[in-house]
């Protein structure tokens, strides 16, 4: 009879995707599918065609790579470590910053309200992601990193492969120039 | 002492994530520089022009493709076999009727029952009346009034929905395979993982069940012990749930026993193996009742039809009394063993368990 | 007199009115969620006396003394197939002592919870209760009794 010790609890999820449940690697999925997702569309200009595939593949590498996971990281940061090296790997294939003035590759975001205010919010949202867009790669990551999963400066650094120093220095950095772009497009004065 | 101005730290100050002692020259500095001040303020509203960005759920087609991704990646056992099948079939439509050489040349294992649930399911192209057979290789068809159970080698059964047409691939006890052309089929399987597949023409399906140890000694009994989720354990109308933590014992001719929980007290236990498959006596159940804790209403709640029916009293009530009876679970409904009713209580029960 | 009746009488319909809409959590383990998805969880929670769980907002975080080093861990809750119930799998380190700290909101009303984890899983009997999210000094409480429990081997 199989005795679970304590400890093997603990990393009972890693561990079943590691034995290959696909239970527990759907589980996995569900929970982080929306906000890697997210990450790579906005990443990405809005295009899903590629925000799929930079899904597909951090899924991927994850399920044949989780045995290296060793557990001495918390499973997000490592998670979002993937998700950066894909991220800036598909950036330097496709090299060229597509701009977003090609609404056709857009993603069509349904928003609930009325008609005014959903072309309204709409419009925000396409102002905000072609600004995010238009930011160089690197600050790019960190706020969208920053906003869509609320990772600790510590988790940032890790997941980015640099010092806390740079993930503020970034953050301030991409922050600002979001602010400088948009400023007329949402009423921000002085 | 922030004596240079602060652009790169002003995200971190904002985000709480400087340490005391530079959080704190950071304001005394804010309060003294206009221009970290605006840049501040900058950085600030850029932090609310983020949140303009919607979360955004990926499509289904996503999961699709990563499942089948790798599922190519996974070392295919049965493709040499599946190839190797239809050669057999290509040279009996030659030679033979391609189902009865496959089937001669096919390792001999046992065939499933299939039972006839309602109007006329056919197998192997022939109706059904009460009970058939069918054999790997062969297909089992539902029209639209039609529908019918198929019991899985000894791991479970699978319920084929009205419209429905399923082929038995494989029915080797290592390796339990249905191929789903149409329709729908719903499966509850009771095994160990990765034994009962269905092939279907966007992917496989597999069950991996749960994770739990199951012994059985040369006559047939056994102990099924789950260490992760949960177990339904079946035999002919006769149900265990066994979650996480809980045990059960099995024996040939009656199925699964009263699970319990692997921490209950000892005298339950043994209380319990005393009360044993069949309806027992007074005095084991009588221990059974006074030993048992609010967990184990797991025990309770399966006793409950396994006891004669003047003894169902005495369980509900015991039952009553470890927790309450939830909304619309009665006593009267619950002591004619209400499908509905134990339903209800069992999923109230659950959060207890 | 009779305002003192009519008083005590309002008291008591507040009191019933406020005792009907108490917002809670309730924890399990997996099995209860009755979904597929729960069975890897470490546990299992949902929530009660919400009108329209739908629209409650729930948090959870991990809480825990790694080495001595305090660590806050964000948790993504998984929404079950029923309304109102939540799957919390484990995605904090294995070392060290945590607790689950869960907190919800349903229009005006809050809840918290704390939920102890142990060796083997939860720890139902240690879980605290709260009517709005726990307070900083009783997640260290609670992260300090699972400390002292773990060193008692009570938990094994």
């Amino acid at each position: 009879m199989v005795d679970l010790s304590g400890r093997e609890l603990a990393t009972e999820i890693i561990e079943s995707c590691r034995s290959g449940d696909r239970d527990a690697f759907r589980a996995l999925y569900d929970l982080y599918k929306d906000r890697v997702y997210s990450i790579s569309l906005h990443f990405f200009h809005g295009d899903p065609a590629v925000a799929s595939d930079v899904t597909q593949q951090v899924f991927l590498k994850l399920m044949t790579s989780i045995r290296q996971f060793r557990g001495d990281a918390e499973f997000s940061t490592w998670l979002y470590r993937l998700v950066v090296n894909v991220c800036m790997d598909a950036a330097r294939q496709r090299k060229a910053e597509a701009t977003t003035s090609d609404p056709s590759r857009m993603e069509a975001f349904a928003v609930r309200g009325s008609q005014e205010e959903d072309y309204a919010r709409t419009q925000m949202a396409n102002s905000v992601r072609a600004a995010v867009s238009a930011l160089p790669p690197k600050f790019r990551i960190a706020v969208l990193l920053r906003y869509f999963d609320d990772l600790s400066y510590e988790q940032m650094a890790q997941a980015l492969h640099c010092s806390m120093g740079t993930v503020a220095s970034r953050l301030s950095r991409g922050h600002k120039i979001l602010a400088e772009r948009l400023r007329g497009a949402i009423g921000i004065k002085g | 002492m922030f004596t240079r101005h602060i652009s790169r730290q002003l995200a971190a100050h904002l985000d709480g994530e400087l340490a005391p002692p530079k959080a704190q020259q950071a304001e005394i500095h804010l309060r003294q520089c206009a221009r970290c001040r605006a840049e501040s303020e900058q950085v600030r509203q850029g932090m609310q022009i983020v949140e303009h960005l919607p979360l955004v759920e990926p499509p289904e087609a996503i999961w699709r493709s990563i499942e089948a991704a790798l599922e190519a990646r996974r070392p295919r056992q049965a493709q040499p076999f599946i190839r190797w099948r239809w050669a057999a079939v290509a040279t009996a439509m030659l030679a033979l009727s391609g189902a009865a050489y496959w089937r001669l040349a096919q390792p001999p294992g046992a065939q499933w029952e299939v039972l006839r649930l309602a109007g006329s399911p056919s197998v192997a192209g022939k109706a059904i009346r009460g009970a058939g057979r069918i054999g790997a290789g062969e297909w089992i068809e539902t029209d639209a009034r039609s529908r019918a159970t198929v019991k899985v080698g000894e791991i479970g059964s699978v319920e084929i929905a009205p419209g429905t047409r399923v082929r038995v691939v494989t029915e080797r006890p290592s390796e339990h395979r249905l191929a789903l052309a149409r329709g729908e089929i719903r499966a509850t399987i009771s095994a160990p993982p990765k034994l009962f597949f269905v092939d279907t023409a966007a992917g496989t399906a597999v069950d991996l069940g749960c994770e739990y140890a199951l012994s059985a000694d040369e006559r047939g009994f056994g102990l099924l012990r789950v260490t992760k989720g949960w177990v339904s354990f079946q035999w002919k109308g006769v149900e265990s749930l066994v979650p996480a933590g809980a045990s059960c014992r099995t024996q040939p001719q009656a199925g699964p026993g009263i699970p319990y929980f692997d921490d209950a007290p000892e005298s339950l236990k043994q209380a319990l193996e005393s009360f044993g498959f069949e309806k027992g006596g007074y005095d084991a159940l009588g221990a059974i009742l006074s030993e048992s804790r609010v967990r184990d209403t797991l025990t309770l709640w399966h006793l409950l039809s396994r006891v004669e029916p003047s003894d169902r009293g005495r369980v509900f009530d015991r039952m009553a009394a470890l927790t309450p009876v939830p909304a619309g679970v009665s006593r009267e409904q619950a002591l004619k063993l209400d499908s509905g009713t134990l339903q209800r209580w069992r999923e109230e029960l659950a959060w207890t368990w | 007199m009779l305002r003192l009746v009519i008083a005590v009488c309002a008291a008591c319909a507040i009191a019933v009115l406020a005792r009907a809409e108490e917002f809670t959590f309730t924890i399990g383990s997996p099995v209860a969620a009755q979904d597929f998805r729960a069975k890897v969880a470490a546990f299992v929670f949902r929530t009660q006396g919400c009108p329209d769980p739908a629209k409650s907002q729930i948090g959870a975080t991990a809480e825990g003394l790694v080495k001595g080093v305090r660590r806050s861990v964000a948790l993504n809750v998984q929404a079950m197939s029923k309304p109102g119930v939540y799957a919390v799998y484990q995605t904090w380190p294995a070392e060290g002592q945590w607790v689950v700290s869960l907190k919800g909101t349903c229009g005006e009303a809050n809840a918290g919870a704390i939920v102890p984890i142990g060796p083997k899983g939860f720890i139902r009997e240690s879980a605290k209760f709260f009517p709005r999210a726990a307070t900083q000094v009783e997640i260290e409480a609670s992260l300090k009794a699972l400390s002292q429990s773990e060193n008692k081997g009570e938990n094994k």
